[in-house]
């Protein structure tokens, strides 16, 4: 039987230019959860995000993955492999069509023969709606929803056991906001084990197990969607919620 | 004027076609060196640790900062006092050739530099190693953006290579200054040169434009 925990966060500490940017977070993640994190910005969301996979390197602290801990290996493109990530800005790759985007991962850091690993992409690309006459587009051929789309892929087909996603949706207009948070939620309902920076309360709302408030470094509350969200118990996570709630009309009774 | 062109031409065609040969020879071979050397340099400096960026930027500062026709110089007279001779076409390929990838190096390492991060950053979350992502993400772009001025400097080598006159590497410039001395025609001989310079500087970036049509990204507007 495998452990619960698929990720243990404990006492992350990180320091830029000498300012704490994370003081202390501790939380963990358990397998087929999807955790959302909100709060505003300059709070430390993507720079938590960005230690869970070492792209930033933490200070002080623990992160056991799997069972392993993180910082004490040295082969850290390994422990990337099994993490997915997605970006605010969608990252792709620019000279690479939205196929070959996918397939990189697969053949460089997987070893997939390229037959095999062109079936695995356009399956992943298939399995975030972007349809075969997408797939030899370049990303400055997409639009915003489709190249994000394609990095849900790009991401998924290494099959990781977790997928980061900082603030998703926050660079593309609400139609195509709609696009990308469907394929993010039947990824939730899939049991695929997420943790999700976002500002889109209703998202979390409806599909988060948990969500955790990050402001200046800390994690002021966390707890069901219910109750951070509309019921917060903090003073600092109620004058954001209560803004949030006026920016998205949301009508709480 | 044109009976002079037309007689120099004649008489002395092969000539003239031998020295461009020449000069040809030394472009080619010293921006292979240059590109090799510029290439290398450029990723020590983007790249890696600290002596290896030191090495390069010192190498950088050095070619830069002294004419080519001293390195030249140096090459070719200063290099058999320490018991290696080079006749002097080597000589201007491998003075020209190091000169130049001071240069290239530089142009690749300003485009290494513009690419943006994010997209590194995306490679090295799918478990990209830094040499997989120097070759497949950055280098392919790196090129695409650096053409237009390594194509400058191809022309530049071009042209420049004439400097190998110096050291009595018989190409064109070489050539034309003989042709020069034996008819007297100096104003017609330097004419024909100079449109033999101008009619190949504008083929190779007719070249260089056609290889950059093809490397476009569809799409793509930098």
């Amino acid at each position: 039987m495998l452990k619960e925990e698929l990720l243990i966060v404990e006492d992350l500490w990180k320091f830029i230019d000498g300012k704490p940017v994370l003081k202390g977070i501790t939380f963990d993640v358990s397998r087929g959860e999807t955790k959302v994190i909100l709060g505003p910005s300059g709070a430390g969301k993507s720079t938590l995000l960005r230690c869970i996979n070492l792209l930033v390197v933490p200070d002080r602290g623990r992160i056991i993955f799997d069972g392993e801990d993180v910082l004490k290996r040295r082969d850290i493109h390994n422990v990337r492999s099994k993490m997915g990530f997605v970006f605010q800005h969608f990252n792709l790759f620019s000279h690479m069509t939205a196929l070959e985007n996918v397939m990189l991962g697969l053949v460089k850091v997987k070893k997939m023969p390229k037959h095999e690993a062109e079936k695995k992409a356009k399956e992943a690309l298939m399995a975030v709606g972007i349809a075969e006459e997408l797939w030899n587009r370049y990303p400055a051929q997409l639009s915003g929803g489709q190249q994000q789309r394609v990095a849900i892929a790009r991401a998924l087909a290494m099959e990781p056991k977790l997928i980061l996603f900082d603030e998703p949706t926050s660079a593309l207009d609400p139609e195509l906001i709609w696009e990308v948070l469907n394929v993010m939620e039947r990824l939730a309902k899939a049991k695929m084990t997420m943790i999700v920076v976002t500002h889109e309360i209703g998202f979390a709302m409806r599909v988060a197990s948990e969500v955790m408030f990050l402001d200046d470094g800390m994690i002021l509350e966390r707890g069901p969607p219910e109750q951070v969200i509309l019921n917060p118990c903090n003073e600092r996570v109620k004058r954001f919620m209560d803004r949030m709630k006026y920016v998205y009309s949301l009508d709480t009774g | 004027m044109i009976n002079e062109l037309l007689y120099v031409s004649s008489k002395y065609g092969l000539l003239l076609l031998e020295g461009l040969r020449t000069t040809f020879i030394i472009t080619i071979a010293s921006y292979a060196i240059g590109f090799a050397g510029g290439l290398c340099i450029a990723i020590a400096r983007v790249f890696f640790h600290k002596i290896l960026k030191v090495f390069a930027g010192v190498y950088v500062e050095l070619f830069r900062g002294t004419p080519m026709l001293v390195q030249l110089f140096f090459v070719y007279y200063a290099l058999p006092e320490i018991g290696i001779r080079v006749d002097p076409v080597t000589a201007s390929i491998i003075a020209i050739g190091l000169n130049s990838a001071a240069y290239q190096a530089e142009y690749i390492r300003s485009a290494l530099s513009s690419i943006p991060y994010s997209e590194i950053e995306a490679a090295y979350s799918l478990g990209l190693t830094k040499l997989n992502i120097l070759i497949y993400i950055m280098l392919p772009q790196a090129i695409r953006i650096a053409i237009p001025t390594l194509t400058n400097e191809a022309i530049y080598l071009f042209k420049y290579s004439s400097i190998a006159y110096f050291v009595t590497a018989s190409e064109l410039m070489y050539v034309g200054k003989l042709i020069a001395t034996r008819t007297f025609l100096y104003v017609e001989v330097y004419v024909l040169l100079a449109l033999l310079y101008i009619l190949f500087s504008i083929v190779l970036s007719e070249i260089a434009r056609y290889i950059e049509g093809k490397l476009q990204i569809p799409g793509y507007v930098t």
